[in-house]
């Protein structure tokens, strides 16, 4: 791996040196000395430091421990939080993400990544109020630590590997821990097949859409706000039909949802079949569309939903006191990808 | 002073290179490799209508790129545009 030798060690050079080798995100950024990478790297006792853990489009860099290791260490991040940063990146390597896709195109589509089980409260991840805000250093250097990988590792830097045409402030951090505890339906990675103690899924889409609903006191109400929040012609997925949704629900609209009786997969279910627009609304307002065979036979003044399969809205529960949720659209040619975390 | 490590790591697979381009047209068939994005069959066929006219280069039938912009053209689609082109258009439009 190479090194850089900086005569001047004060945090003032280190961002200079960043800034004009165009490397780092524009915010301060902690020396990746070799004593901090070694401490990082302990947290993987065992494991291969060397070992390619993704190899990550457009660059195709290889992404190793180690050089996960140099990026959380710019980030900020704790030695303890590595398993899920390399999770992260492994689970960013699998084909169904299509990251090139995800890295290059104008689309402002950002990684959210969704820390679940025992390790969002042993590690110190934030699942409650304000989640997907400021104030938590894990969620904060985790998800930054992504972005830096996907910046310096993948190439994923604004104009030559991402042709974001606005970009979007999920592309600076975005990191959630799964409210498991507020949960009436258990953690989200169990109902994506993955049984293990704790995990992690990447998503990669939009920043959070808020919905809020202060009133209802039975789930329908609230679900036809997140169906609204959902039926947009201007999302990405409007014209991809395999885009997934997921719905980040406040533990008390979970809670209203489920003293009905709903399971996880009734909401996805009802999301379906609300979120939807005619057909003819579809049709002119997208001359290609990347439909379902089937879709394109549905005649103009029927409904379509929003996306080809209730398996495609994903539900989990994130944040705190209050009536706010939020549905996060994907890119559209992504699949998310939740993994076990590795130890 | 201080030591840093490189935060780039190396690169698994090199990047691909544009093939080198015939150095004379005339007689030669241009094809268009649409991905599909608005108005990027316009702008490219006009291109190679162009280059035809300029060059006495012929311009071949456009082949829809089957999995739109989002995804790369798989080895069995490039190799029809292969077969059926000897200088290939494509690129995108927003």
């Amino acid at each position: 791996m190479a090194f850089l030798d900086l005569f001047d060690d004060s945090p003032e050079a280190l961002y200079e040196l960043f800034e004009a080798r165009g490397w780092g995100d524009g915010l301060p950024l902690v020396a990746p000395t070799e004593d901090r990478v070694a401490a990082m790297l302990g947290a993987c006792a065992g494991r291969d430091p060397d070992e390619v853990v993704a190899v990550l489009a457009p660059r195709f860099g290889k992404a190793t421990r180690r050089s996960i290791a140099v990026n959380a260490v710019l980030a900020g991040c704790r030695p303890e939080w590595m398993p899920v940063l390399v999770t992260a990146i492994r689970a960013l390597g699998v084909p169904r993400v299509n990251l090139r896709g995800v890295n290059a195109t104008t689309h402002p589509v950002s990684v959210l990544t969704i820390v679940h089980g025992r390790a969002v409260d042993d590690l110190g991840f934030n699942s409650g109020l304000g989640v997907f805000g400021p104030g938590n250093r894990a969620n904060a250097t985790v998800g930054r630590a992504v972005r830096l990988v996907l910046l310096h590792v993948a190439g994923a830097s604004p104009g030559t590997g991402d042709a974001s045409t606005q970009g979007q402030p999920s592309k600076y951090t975005y990191c959630v821990g799964e409210n498991v505890a507020a949960s009436p339906w258990g953690g989200y990675h169990r109902s994506a097949g993955v049984d293990a103690e704790s995990a992690v899924t990447v998503h990669c889409g939009e920043n959070p859409h808020n919905f809020h609903d202060m009133e209802s006191d039975e789930p329908a109400g609230i679900l036809e706000k997140a169906a609204s929040a959902m039926a947009s012609l201007g999302m990405n997925n409007a014209c991809i039909s395999e885009g997934e949704f997921f719905v980040a629900l406040c533990p008390e609209h979970a809670a209203t949802i489920a003293a009905a009786g709903w399971s996880r997969a009734d909401v996805s279910a009802y999301l379906y079949e609300r979120a939807r627009l005619p057909a003819s609304a579809f049709r002119e307002a997208f001359a290609n569309r990347r439909w379902r065979p089937w879709m394109h036979s549905v005649p103009d003044d029927h409904l379509l939903p929003m996306t080809d399969s209730p398996d495609n809205v994903k539900v989990f529960v994130a944040g705190g006191a209050g009536k706010h949720s939020c549905v996060i659209p994907s890119w559209g040619v992504t699949t998310s990808v939740t993994l076990a975390l590795e130890p | 002073m201080i030591r840093i490590l490189s935060p780039e790591g190396d690169v698994g697979t090199p990047p691909a290179e544009l093939a080198p381009a015939p150095t004379v047209l005339t007689g030669r068939r241009i094809v268009v490799l649409d991905n599909g994005k608005p108005n990027a069959r316009l702008v490219m066929e006009h291109v190679a209508r162009r280059l035809a006219e300029r060059t006495g280069a012929v311009v071949g039938t456009t082949v829809a790129k089957r999995g739109g912009a989002a995804t790369p053209s798989d080895d069995d689609e490039l190799a029809a545009v292969r077969a059926s082109a000897d200088l290939v258009l494509t690129g995108s439009a927003d």
